[in-house]
């Protein structure tokens, strides 16, 4: 019986696999893998300011309040007044509604941008990690960018001035052979071809390196996946100590029920 | 007990047969001694009945049941809520538990043939449970409004329009709207807190009452009624206080255990108990890519989507679930349970399983034309597995059923 139910499940997950549907991230395949620090607090801190000074313009967290940022990121309030709050009539109980109207923004892009409270919830942490890093620039877009997780996405590249040009390129990409290893010519050389769609990003076009961008993204998305949902940390803590009540309430409930059994066993 | 509390039951007791109902119903009531833990799930699925009663009406304290509001309050039950994302998660995990567990208990019901004479009231209150169940969480799934909570019901309420003649009225008058709008959502929030709840209660009650009366069955199908005691108490029985309780203990605190791993660290299911199309507000000008059903409807669905029309399907599916409401009259076997039952109840059963499982995940995923074949494939095996048991069971050869437990 098990060994059927088993064999099933082989079965499916096979088929699973012939019948694979478009790649996560668009044109770009797999996703990275973003795995959050929902604890590391410097790095909130920092992503809360990256979005304030980069995404909030157009972007609002409506769902969330300016208040609980400052407090869960251990931000002093007089501080985050002075460094992230802009606006005069801003209290800390307000939520963050964004700069722009709606209306206007719909009349200047063809689409609101969305709020943005959720979207590591919707779509992922790994693909908002992805999509950031992957515009590229194509100028037959309207913004002159274009990206690979969401081809045709209607949002220029905010976060250019950091990162600088990031372009297509083609690379010369060593043939694998059908033992595995590299395919060689008569000399010995590695036989190559050319394969483009590779993102390349023109040093010193931007104010970071690579590496740093992709710091400053981590932070970003990791303050994002933190707004998605503020209670997580919280919530895989408590988890732990749940857990740890059942444990100890089955440890006793059994040795309970193996004393009374032994009445009519 | 002191002389004076006694005093004070006598007195109560006379009048509110509270202590007799106490003793007949829970302390004193005869169990089977020997069960396993397959038996364990009815105990579990009223726990997790009170679970969702308790979570829900606190859910409530924080919802708002208009067009407008509703995606925000669930958001606000989260984050300004202090606890408020825990009773969620226990709400929405508990729906998700509440399948499971009811499932199972229904398929030990199947396996052991706790249906059988004079089950089967039992069996059948059972069933209407189940029936009332998945009307409750398809209303619920409606609430937070999102993305999968509008076309959700969007798909189901369509398939009202599918019957002849009243079809389209009566879509009109489900939804009390032209389309899913604000009076969807007030009417939708009514039935599922107050309706529908009142009705399941009542049906869980006369589920205990009618089992209370023909007693609890056993894994090996032994009728322990007939070898009793001077008091008219079966010999195979031990009472429910203290022994079925302990054993009941047991299974709670192993369920807190996986129920606790669900809502902490994995609330979301892997997109299939909440789904992730629905952290976006309802948007009735956007349509999902993918429209699919929570888990524990994808049975169903596949089943639905298996016939290419909608009528059909609709029929198909409302024939898989009303089936189910008859097999203590299909299973014609001596033995009830599959202990003891032929080798063709043994694979009818085994084919049963892996076919269900295959439609609940064909349920999950978008169609192929080979995923559809593989849906008819799996629809006609369920209805095999129902309609040819009344022949699969009467021609096996049974092996004895003991006569004591």
């Amino acid at each position: 019986m098990k060994k059927t139910l088993l064999l099933a499940f082989l079965f499916f997950g096979s088929m699973e696999s012939m019948a694979a549907v478009g790649a996560p991230c668009g044109d770009y395949g797999e996703c990275d893998t973003f795995k959050p620090e929902l604890n590391n607090m410097e790095s909130l801190q920092l992503g809360a300011l990256t979005f304030i000074n980069h995404c909030y313009g157009c972007h609002s967290l409506k769902y969330s309040r300016w208040g609980r940022v400052s407090e869960d990121l251990d931000i002093p309030e007089d501080i985050f007044i002075d460094n992230l709050v802009f606006g005069t009539n801003v209290k800390l109980g307000d939520r963050m509604m964004g700069s722009m109207k709606p209306a206007v923004s719909e009349t200047w892009f063809g689409i609101a941008p969305p709020d943005l409270t959720l979207v590591t919830r919707l779509h992922g942490s790994d693909w908002v990690y992805s999509y950031l890093r992957t515009f590229y620039e194509d100028s037959s877009k309207p913004y002159g960018v274009n990206n690979m997780v969401y081809p045709g996405a209607a949002m220029p590249n905010a976060l250019a001035s950091l990162q600088g040009q990031q372009i297509l390129s083609c690379k010369d990409i060593p043939i694998i052979a059908s033992n595995g290893g590299v395919r060689r010519d008569e000399f010995g050389n590695d036989i190559t071809e050319k394969k483009c769609g590779y993102l390349k990003t023109i040093e010193g076009s931007g104010s970071l390196s690579v590496q740093e961008f992709d710091e400053v993204i981590f932070n970003l998305v990791n303050f994002m996946t933190y707004i998605g949902e503020p209670s997580r940390s919280d919530r895989e803590r408590m988890g732990w100590y749940a857990i740890l009540f059942f444990v100890v309430f089955t440890s006793f409930a059994y040795l309970l029920f193996r004393e009374y059994q032994k009445d009519y066993h | 007990m002191t002389q004076k509390s006694s005093g004070f039951f006598n007195w109560i007791n006379a009048r509110l047969p509270i202590v007799n109902t106490y003793e007949r119903h829970l302390s004193k009531h005869p169990v089977p001694k020997k069960v396993n833990f397959w038996y364990m799930f009815g105990a579990l699925a009223s726990v997790v009945l009170i679970i969702q009663i308790v979570s829900g009406i606190w859910l409530m304290f924080g919802y708002e049941n208009t067009e407008e509001g509703a995606f925000a309050s669930i958001e606000y039950i989260m984050r300004d809520i202090e606890y408020g994302w825990i009773i969620r998660y226990m709400h929405t995990t508990g729906a998700s538990m509440f399948f499971a567990v009811v499932y199972l208990h229904m398929f030990r019901g199947l396996l052991y043939g706790s249906y059988h004479k004079p089950r089967e009231l039992v069996w059948v209150f059972g069933m209407t449970i189940y029936l009332v169940m998945m009307a409750e969480g398809f209303l619920g799934y409606v609430l937070p409004y999102g993305q999968m909570s509008y076309w959700g019901a969007q798909v189901i309420i369509s398939l009202f329009g599918a019957i002849p003649y009243i079809g389209e009225s009566l879509e009109i008058w489900v939804r009390g709207d032209y389309y899913i709008s604000g009076a969807t959502i007030s009417r939708f929030f009514a039935l599922h807190v107050v309706a529908l709840p009142l009705i399941l209660i009542a049906l869980v009650f006369m589920h205990l009452v009618a089992l209370h009366e023909v007693g609890a069955g056993n894994p090996e199908g032994v009728d322990i009624e007939k070898h009793i005691d001077e008091n008219g108490v079966p010999l195979d029985s031990v009472p429910f206080f203290p022994y079925k309780v302990l054993n009941a203990l047991v299974a709670i605190g192993i369920f807190g255990i996986v129920f606790s791993i669900i809502m902490f660290f994995f609330p979301e299911g892997g997109g299939y108990m909440l789904e992730l199309a629905n952290f976006e507000e309802a948007n009735p000008l956007s349509t999902p890519e993918h429209i699919a059903p929570v888990w524990y409807y994808s049975p169903y669905y596949a089943m639905l989507r298996a016939v290419p029309d909608k009528l059909g399907g609709l029929v198909v599916m409302g024939a898989a679930i009303a089936i189910l409401f008859v097999v203590p009259w299909l299973d014609r076997s001596k033995a009830a349970s599959i202990r003891y039952k032929g080798i063709l109840s043994k694979i009818a059963m085994t084919i049963f399983i892996i076919s269900w499982l295959m439609l609940a995940w064909l349920g999950t995923v978008p169609v192929t034309a080979l995923r559809t074949t593989l849906s008819i494939i799996g629809t006609v095996i369920y209805f095999a597995f129902f309609l040819l048991m009344p022949i699969y069971t009467s021609i096996e050869k049974t092996k004895p059923v003991p006569e004591r437990l």
